[in-house]
């Protein structure tokens, strides 16, 4: 089973969305914000995927700067993006390479099969 | 007489250039056959007359006597010297007059030869086209937009005032330098030099060419460039006019129509997203026959997510392209497609037709609850298979048909629940969309749905704006 860093703004879908990767069995660490993120991503702890919104209160387009930091630190690390946000070509191009994304608003099952893929690859 | 003689008077009478020759006293020795043709006289008027005295003293011109007197005594020969008179026989003409001193050996007095060319016609026809030249520029003074006429190797003829304000350079500044090498070299872009060199030799206007940068003196602006080759009557030489349309605050009030929408589009979805959590709770907790109508209804709401981001991109108010939305909407749903699904393959077939935006959800709900069905159940073991989304004018009507090549309906006329209730959805959508739904055949193989709506044409003055 996988750690995967949860970014996500809104406490309610940030939770709900925790709880659902709990479920299968995965461990979890959380955070609101890119500060809080890098953080984690800085500790050195143990970390598999990154699963982050793109567009954050604070900071628009923070989940963009999240993983590119996080990739530089971690290359091994996997991505998944998700956003409310319309999905530009200009947006897309910010997205590393080799990264998932799964548009809002997503279910249980489609989140699952996100999480799924991305340790397929 | 000699050859030489011969050959020299057979020439002088073939020249179109009426020809004198003068002694020097200024008396004419002889003239040409085109002098008497163009002044309507005759040798015995002529030959041994002073000058100034032909023609009843019609030849005593000021600009003549200086030129006999004051120049030809100092210079071998004079060109191009410009006498402009009135005639009493011919009326007024311009006449351009060369001279040239000649001496025959052994002679010391020379005689004048005065070739006389009547430019009469050149010289009004010269002003005439100035004075078209400064309509035009009266003109292109008068249009509000900064444009410039440039000669085919991109140097500019003329701007207009507004140009000149913009650029903060004088008429005279601007004239013979290329757009590229105006203000801070913005225009230098290798996208406008490829259509500009276009417009004269493919006469191939460019209808709109954006270009966005800090102007001096102007601040960040967006210019909208048109360019069109323009033709002079009677000149075979091209120049070209070039519009400078300044889009600065058009573009940004685009942009903050744009944040805005998204910002809204952003705020709904993160909402539906809490909604669908919502039902995610209450799937764990409830029983299980309630899980897959459930699951349908997060389903649904994520569909109306994505409806929602294909209306607000391809309208921004006004119609939405039918055959585009189709395709987005195939798409979107190709891209859910996996597992035993993922040999599925959605097809387009649209007619250009288009929708207005307060219909386009319902329309998009229906496409998206056929193409879910038959994705559900036309394929129950898996495998390949198609499902077509259709849409054509027939007639006054849209008709949408919605097809696979699946198991078919193998004589099932009543549906279970939740496939009961998706058909009860596909009803009430064909009704508001004031549509008519032909029941699918069970012979055959696979299904086919076909949907005739009321032509869902934009009112005239284009749609409303979508509601926020």
């Amino acid at each position: 089973m996988a750690i995967i860093l949860v970014v996500e703004d809104d406490i309610f879908v940030r939770e709900l969305a925790e709880s659902m990767i709990q479920d299968w069995g995965h461990t979890i660490l959380s955070a609101s914000d890119v500060p809080q993120a890098m953080l984690h991503l800085r500790s050195g702890a143990p970390i598999d995927a990154l699963f982050t919104d793109v567009y954050l209160k604070a900071e628009i387009l923070g989940g963009c700067n999240i993983a590119r930091e996080a990739i530089l630190m971690r290359p091994s690390l996997r991505v998944l993006y998700t956003t409310a946000n319309r999905i530009t070509d200009k947006l897309h191009a910010l997205f590393a390479v080799g990264t998932h994304f799964l548009p809002k608003p997503y279910t249980e099952d489609q989140l699952g099969i996100s999480i799924r893929n991305l340790f397929a690859t | 007489m000699a050859v030489s003689d011969l050959a020299a008077s057979d020439i002088v009478e073939t020249v179109p250039s009426a020809l004198l020759i003068l002694d020097r006293n200024l008396n004419i020795s002889s003239a040409n056959r085109a002098f008497y043709q163009t002044f309507r006289t005759s040798p015995g008027e002529t030959e041994g007359c002073l000058i100034y005295d032909l023609g009843n003293r019609q030849w005593d011109i000021p600009a003549l006597r200086t030129l006999l007197e004051s120049v030809i005594p100092h210079r071998a020969s004079v060109e191009g010297f410009e006498v402009e008179h009135n005639f009493p026989t011919i009326g007024r003409r311009t006449m351009l007059v060369n001279a040239r001193k000649i001496f025959r050996p052994g002679e010391h007095d020379g005689f004048i030869l005065l070739a006389i060319e009547d430019v009469s016609e050149e010289r009004a026809a010269r002003k005439e086209s100035n004075r078209n030249w400064q309509v035009t520029q009266s003109i292109v003074d008068t249009i509000r937009d900064p444009l410039v006429v440039l000669e085919n190797d991109m140097t500019i003829v003329t701007a207009s005032k507004a140009f000149l304000t913009m650029f903060g350079i004088t008429q005279a500044e601007a004239r013979g330098r290329r757009v590229s090498e105006l203000g801070q070299h913005q225009w230098d872009v290798p996208a406008l030099r490829n259509l500009l060199d276009k417009v004269l030799p493919e006469n191939k206007p460019i209808e709109s060419f954006e270009i966005e940068d800090d102007f001096p003196g102007l601040g960040r602006r967006v210019f909208n460039l048109n360019a069109r080759k323009i033709m002079q009557p009677g000149n075979h030489a091209h120049r070209m006019l070039l519009v400078f349309e300044d889009i600065t605050y058009r573009k940004q009030r685009e942009r903050d129509a744009e944040l805005l929408t998204n910002e809204i589009s952003h705020r709904i979805k993160n909402n539906l997203q809490v909604v669908v959590g919502l039902i995610a709770y209450e799937i764990k907790s409830t029983s299980a026959a309630s899980v897959p109508g459930l699951k349908a209804m997060q389903a649904r709401i994520g569909a109306i997510a994505q409806l929602y981001d294909l209306i607000s991109q391809s309208s921004r108010g006004g119609s939405i392209a039918v055959d585009a939305y189709l395709r987005e909407i195939a798409k979107q749903m190709s891209a859910s497609l996996i597992g035993d699904k993922s040999g599925i393959e959605i097809r387009v077939k649209a007619a250009p037709l288009v929708i207005d935006p307060d219909r386009a959800v319902p329309f998009g709900l229906l496409v998206n609850e056929l193409a879910t069905n038959a994705i559900k159940h036309a394929f129950p073991n898996g495998g390949a298979g198609h499902v077509l989304l259709a849409v054509e004018q027939v007639c006054d009507d849209l008709e949408l048909v919605v097809s696979d090549d699946g198991i078919g309906m193998q004589g099932k006329v009543v549906l279970d629940l939740p496939e009961k209730r998706g058909s009860d959805y596909v009803a009430i959508f064909v009704r508001q969309l004031g549509g008519i739904l032909t029941r699918p055949t069970p012979e055959g193989k696979g299904t086919t749905i076909h949907i005739r709506l009321p032509l869902m044409l934009v009112p005239a003055g284009g749609a409303a704006p979508l509601a926020a």
